[in-house]
């Protein structure tokens, strides 16, 4: 009789410790926690109810107007037609040469490179040609004469307010580092109008029609 | 001579289907080159967008099939919107208004093969169907119940064997006729008892003290988030950039939880979770992903029917569970170590791209800490465009590296373990 309840004795703790759930979903105990946590009130540190209570998270827009620490200067332009208009006449604060191109590239891989592709082609990982999961297909920024002729100041407004399927990236990146991006998209489309009016030259020489696309892209 | 007739005629035949199919693929592989180029930033076949779906839009009451009306619309934008109600009733709907083409730009057989590949992608169900489905893993799970049935059964064979072998023993003594007393039962022999509590000596002192060590860590937590959301899916299989929603790691002390108009910079038009895997929980639930969708459009505020009504402003903020949690009395900088210091993501937060949901993964531990700067090297090479300008002022370790005294300067030579570096 002992010998049988020693045996089911350690087949009961052989199961208990193997069928032990592996997903820990607590956050275990703490010791004298006398510094642990924060009297003040610190970052994503859980706010207590008293906060709750008041309704204060910082996830709304600031007051309009607002320019934070650091920031340019606000964007005056509206977010309507009318100031999608104007805003074709605005032109970068930045001075072209102190551009920190390797800053604006980088900029515009992780921000706009998802969907409008990592050569500016239209086709980033989100849309695939289609496969993915985005519905929409994003603007071809290098190859397409429509945002070849945008002007900055009108790109610049689609990248604050949004445009069409495109969100807002004014809360993502400063009014700097969008003039940045915006300056990086420029050169881009300009190191690309150069390089397919070479080939067509080339091309141009032996085969008529490709004269076509050389008046297009001009 | 005459035999070979049938032949090239059948070959001629051949080829004629062939180039002729081929000619249709052109066709609606112009279609989609053409409808990608034109059309598709604005309008989806399958759901509506920024302009309305075009699955099936020949078919409704209003174009009745009738390409003519299609044509009229596409060239004659401009005075359409302001005269015919059914436009203006479109118009309100989605509150943009397309651009109009010309002719020139767009002929009339370019929508017709636009409208042709709209045809053949809506009437091709197959292609909104999930692909390869991935089953959860269960192996590790399964060999963990393996190993502790074997360590079972070869320890109760162990006992069995014993006591035949103490059996044995009787009975050969029995058998050579030397009396023995009757022996101790075993939970009163003194040298088992000795052993038992060894053993439990040991095993007690290192559960507990691995105990103590693990208050207040928490490696491997793991909670259930208020959205089933998978790092998976957005940064391993669609390869969104952890800074891309993470972007204050690269500029401050936090890595920042986005905020819902983050989220719905994509999901305003990614409404339902088709391509992806199959997902499950850690409970080996299924999940299904647009629900789960659904439950951030409740925090949004957002109504995908009415795609263009949405105000940000409104939405209301989603409480993620924090996973890493910091003592008070330390301190971290995200962008110091990311930005300063070129260290990846997935060295301290695991293969993030791999979890569905996540964990801790490492310890975050004091000890943790001071080993990565004890190993870990700085790029001391300031004259050139990769090393950072600061590291210059360590004139020493330069001359050192010269002279060979020193191959490479860790984080701990810089001052990565003075107490003040982090508590302060």
């Amino acid at each position: 009789m002992k010998k049988f309840l020693i045996i089911a004795g350690c087949v009961v703790t052989g199961i208990v410790i193997v069928s032990c759930n592996h997903v820990r979903r607590d956050t275990g105990r703490a010791y004298m926690p006398d510094m642990a946590y924060s009297v003040a009130y610190e970052t994503y540190a859980p706010s207590g109810e008293r906060l709750k209570a008041s309704g204060a998270h910082y996830t709304g827009l600031p007051v309009e107007g607002t320019i934070a620490r650091g920031e340019m200067f606000a964007y005056m332009l509206k977010n309507d037609s009318a100031g999608y208009v104007q805003s074709a006449s605005v032109k970068s604060p930045l001075v072209a040469e102190s551009i920190d191109m390797k800053e604006a590239q980088r900029l515009y891989l992780v921000n706009c490179g998802i969907c409008h592709g990592a050569k500016l082609d239209g086709n980033g990982p989100l849309y695939k040609g289609g496969d993915g999961p985005y519905l929409a297909k994003p603007a071809t920024l290098v190859g397409d004469a429509v945002y070849e002729a945008m002007a900055e100041g009108t790109m610049f407004h689609s990248v604050t307010y949004g445009k069409n399927s495109m969100g807002s990236y004014a809360s993502q990146l400063s009014t700097k580092q969008r003039w940045m991006v915006i300056a990086y998209i420029k050169s881009k489309q300009a190191a690309g109008k150069t390089a397919t009016s070479a080939v067509a030259a080339d091309t141009s020489a032996v085969k008529k029609p490709a004269m076509d696309t050389v008046t297009k892209k001009m | 001579m005459i035999s070979c007739k049938p032949i090239t005629q059948k070959l001629t035949l051949a080829f004629l289907i062939f180039f002729s199919f081929s000619g249709i693929k052109i066709f609606a592989q112009d279609g989609k080159a053409l409808f990608q180029s034109k059309c598709a930033s604005c309008h989806n076949v399958f759901k509506d967008v920024t302009g309305p779906m075009l699955g099936g839009v020949i078919d409704k009451e209003y174009y009745g099939g009738d390409m003519k009306k299609i044509y009229n619309w596409i060239y004659g934008v401009n005075t359409l919107i302001n005269s015919d109600p059914h436009y203006m009733d479109l118009k309100k709907q989605y509150g943009s208004v397309m651009t109009q083409f010309e002719r020139n730009s767009l002929p009339e057989k370019d929508i017709d093969a636009i409208f042709a590949y709209i045809k053949v992608t809506f009437e091709t169900p197959t292609t909104r169907e999930p692909k390869d489905p991935l089953k959860p893993e269960t192996s590790s799970n399964q060999n963990a119940v393996i190993f502790g049935v074997i360590s079972l059964i070869l320890a109760i064979i162990a006992l069995i064997l014993m006591q035949v072998n103490s059996n044995l023993k009787k009975m050969s003594d029995d058998a050579e006729g030397i009396g023995r007393p009757e022996p101790v039962p075993f939970y009163r022999n003194k040298v088992y008892i000795a052993m038992v509590a060894l053993v439990f000596f040991v095993v007690g002192g290192f559960y507990v003290t691995k105990g103590a060590i693990g208050l207040q860590r928490q490696k491997d937590y793991q909670p259930e988030q208020p959205i089933y959301y998978s790092h998976k899916v957005h940064a391993g299989i669609n390869q969104i950039s952890c800074l891309y929603c993470h972007g204050n790691a690269w500029e401050s002390k936090h890595a920042a939880i986005p905020s819902v108009n983050v989220c719905m910079n994509c999901h305003k038009s990614i409404t339902e979770y088709v391509k992806g895997p199959e997902l499950f929980n850690e409970a080996g639930k299924k999940i299904d992903g647009t629900a789960e969708i659904k439950k951030l459009y409740e925090y949004a505020g957002f109504d995908p029917l009415k795609p263009n009504a949405w105000d940000p402003s409104k939405a209301k903020p989603i409480e993620w569970v924090k996973i890493h949690n910091l003592p008070d009395h330390v301190y971290f900088n995200h962008s110091q170590h990311i930005r300063a210091g070129n260290v990846q993501c997935q060295t301290c937060h695991g293969e993030i791209t791999a979890m569905d949901e996540v964990k801790q993964f490492s310890e975050l531990s004091m000890g943790w800490c001071i080993n990565c700067h004890r190993q870990s090297k700085v790029n001391f090479n300031y004259s050139d465009s990769t090393g950072n300008k600061f590291y210059s002022i360590y004139e020493k370790f330069h001359n050192d590296i010269k002279s060979g005294k020193m191959d490479s300067v860790t984080v701990k030579d810089i001052g990565g373990l003075e107490c003040q570096k982090c508590h302060y």
